[in-house]
C-alpha cells in the first residue's frame, strides 16, 4: 500500500466509529428458554441450581430459575448458514457495512477475541426476549501483534428486554488480523 | 490430577468474607468436546472453535475455547464458590494465550474488595486460568450477596 492509501484506509474505518456495528439491532431468535439453558448447563457442568433446579431457585434471592448470566450475549446470536461458514471466515451469514468486513476485505480475515466486559443489571428469566444493539467505540491503529499484523476493533452493545428495559451490556474487543501461515504480501 | 471443587449448596455469609480469602483452585482438563461443546452451547459457529483444518489454516496450533465459554467458566469457578445467593455484576476478561484441546487450564482467585451498599455486600474477586503456556485468561467478577445470608 501507499502512503495514500493507507489515509483513504484508515478514513474507511474511522467513518464506523460510534455507528452499529453491522446493521439493524439484534433480535433473539428465541425467548430465553429452559432448552437452551440446560444444553449450557450440561456444556460447561455448570451446577448452581438456580439455573435449572426450580424448587432451589424459589428459595433464592431470584425467587425462580434464571438464566446463566454469562450466556447474556448467547440469545441474539445470529442463526448461522452453515454450509459456507468457512468460506465466509465464519461469519453467520453475509456482513452488512462493517468495519470487519473491510478488514476481511483488505485480508485481515482471522478473529481471536480479546476482552470481554460484561455488565447485568438483571438475571434474566425464561420468558424474557432480548435485542442488542451494537456500536463501534474504536478502533487501533494498526499493529504488530504476537499473531500478525492486524487491528484492535472494540464495540459496545446493549441488550434490551421486551419493554426495552437494558438488562446488561458488553464491551467486546477483537484482534483483527492476518494470519502468520499466510504472510500478507505488502 | 484435576481437582473439582465442591459446589457450594449455599452462600457463603458475606460478612465472613475478607479481602485476601482465596477461592478453591479448579483444574479444568480442556479437551475437543469442552471447546465444541461450549461454543456450540453459546450459539458460536466460528469454525475456529469446532474446525481443526480451519483453524490451522488460521494461524492457530489447533481449535480453540471461545471467549463466551471462557467467561462461562469464569462465572461457574466463581458462582461454585460463592452460590446460589450470588448475583454477578460484572465478567471482565482479557485473554492471552489460547485454551487448546490437551492442556488444564487452573483456575485461580482471590477476593480484592469487599464492601456494603445497602442491604448488599459487593465483592470483588481478582481472577486467572492459567494453561501450560501461560495464562488464557485475567480479569475480575463483581457480584453481591445478601448482607443478612439467605434471603429468602
Amino acid at each position: 500500500m501507499t502512503d495514500e492509501e493507507d489515509v483513504g484506509f484508515r478514513a474507511r474505518l474511522d467513518a464506523f466509529i460510534g455507528l452499529p456495528l453491522s446493521g439493524a439491532p439484534a433480535v433473539a431468535p428465541d425467548p430465553v428458554n429452559i432448552p437452551m439453558i440446560r444444553h449450557w448447563v450440561d456444556a460447561l457442568d455448570d451446577r448452581n441450581p438456580v439455573y435449572l433446579d426450580a424448587e432451589v431457585a424459589a428459595t433464592t434471592r431470584f425467587g425462580g430459575v434464571v438464566a446463566p448470566p454469562a450466556m447474556l450475549q448467547t440469545w441474539t446470536m445470529s442463526r448461522p448458514a452453515i454450509q459456507g461458514l468457512a468460506e465466509r471466515g465464519g461469519a453467520p451469514g453475509e456482513l452488512g457495512p462493517s468495519p470487519l468486513k473491510v478488514l476481511d476485505d483488505a485480508g485481515f480475515t482471522a478473529t481471536r477475541a480479546t476482552n470481554s466486559e460484561l455488565e447485568f443489571e438483571r438475571y434474566l428469566r425464561p420468558g424474557d426476549r432480548l435485542q442488542s444493539s451494537a456500536f463501534v467505540e474504536s478502533i487501533s491503529e494498526e499493529k504488530e501483534t504476537a499473531l500478525g499484523i492486524g487491528y484492535f476493533v472494540t464495540w459496545v452493545t446493549t441488550y434490551a428486554d421486551e419493554h426495552g428495559g437494558v438488562v446488561g451490556r458488553q464491551r467486546f474487543r477483537v484482534l483483527k488480523f492476518k494470519p502468520a501461515a499466510r504472510p500478507a504480501q505488502r | 490430577m484435576t481437582a473439582d471443587p465442591p459446589v457450594s449448596p449455599v452462600s457463603p455469609a458475606w460478612h465472613a468474607i475478607r479481602v485476601g480469602d482465596r477461592l478453591p483452585v479448579f483444574e479444568l482438563p480442556v479437551t475437543a468436546s469442552v471447546i465444541v461443546a461450549g461454543a456450540i452451547a453459546s450459539r458460536d459457529f466460528m469454525p475456529v472453535h469446532h474446525d481443526h483444518a480451519y483453524a490451522i489454516a488460521q494461524g492457530a496450533p489447533d481449535i480453540f475455547m471461545n471467549i463466551l465459554t471462557t467467561s462461562g467458566y469464569v462465572s461457574r469457578y466463581v458462582t461454585d464458590w460463592a452460590g446460589p445467593e450470588a448475583m454477578l455484576k460484572k465478567i471482565s476478561i482479557r485473554l492471552g494465550v489460547p485454551a487448546l484441546p490437551g492442556t488444564t487450564m487452573r483456575f485461580t482467585a482471590s477476593v480484592v474488595r469487599s464492601e456494603r451498599t445497602g442491604g448488599e455486600g459487593v465483592v470483588e474477586v481478582e481472577l486467572r486460568g492459567t494453561t501450560d503456556i501461560g495464562d488464557h485468561v485475567t480479569g475480575t467478577v463483581v457480584l453481591d450477596l445478601p448482607v443478612d445470608g439467605h434471603s429468602g
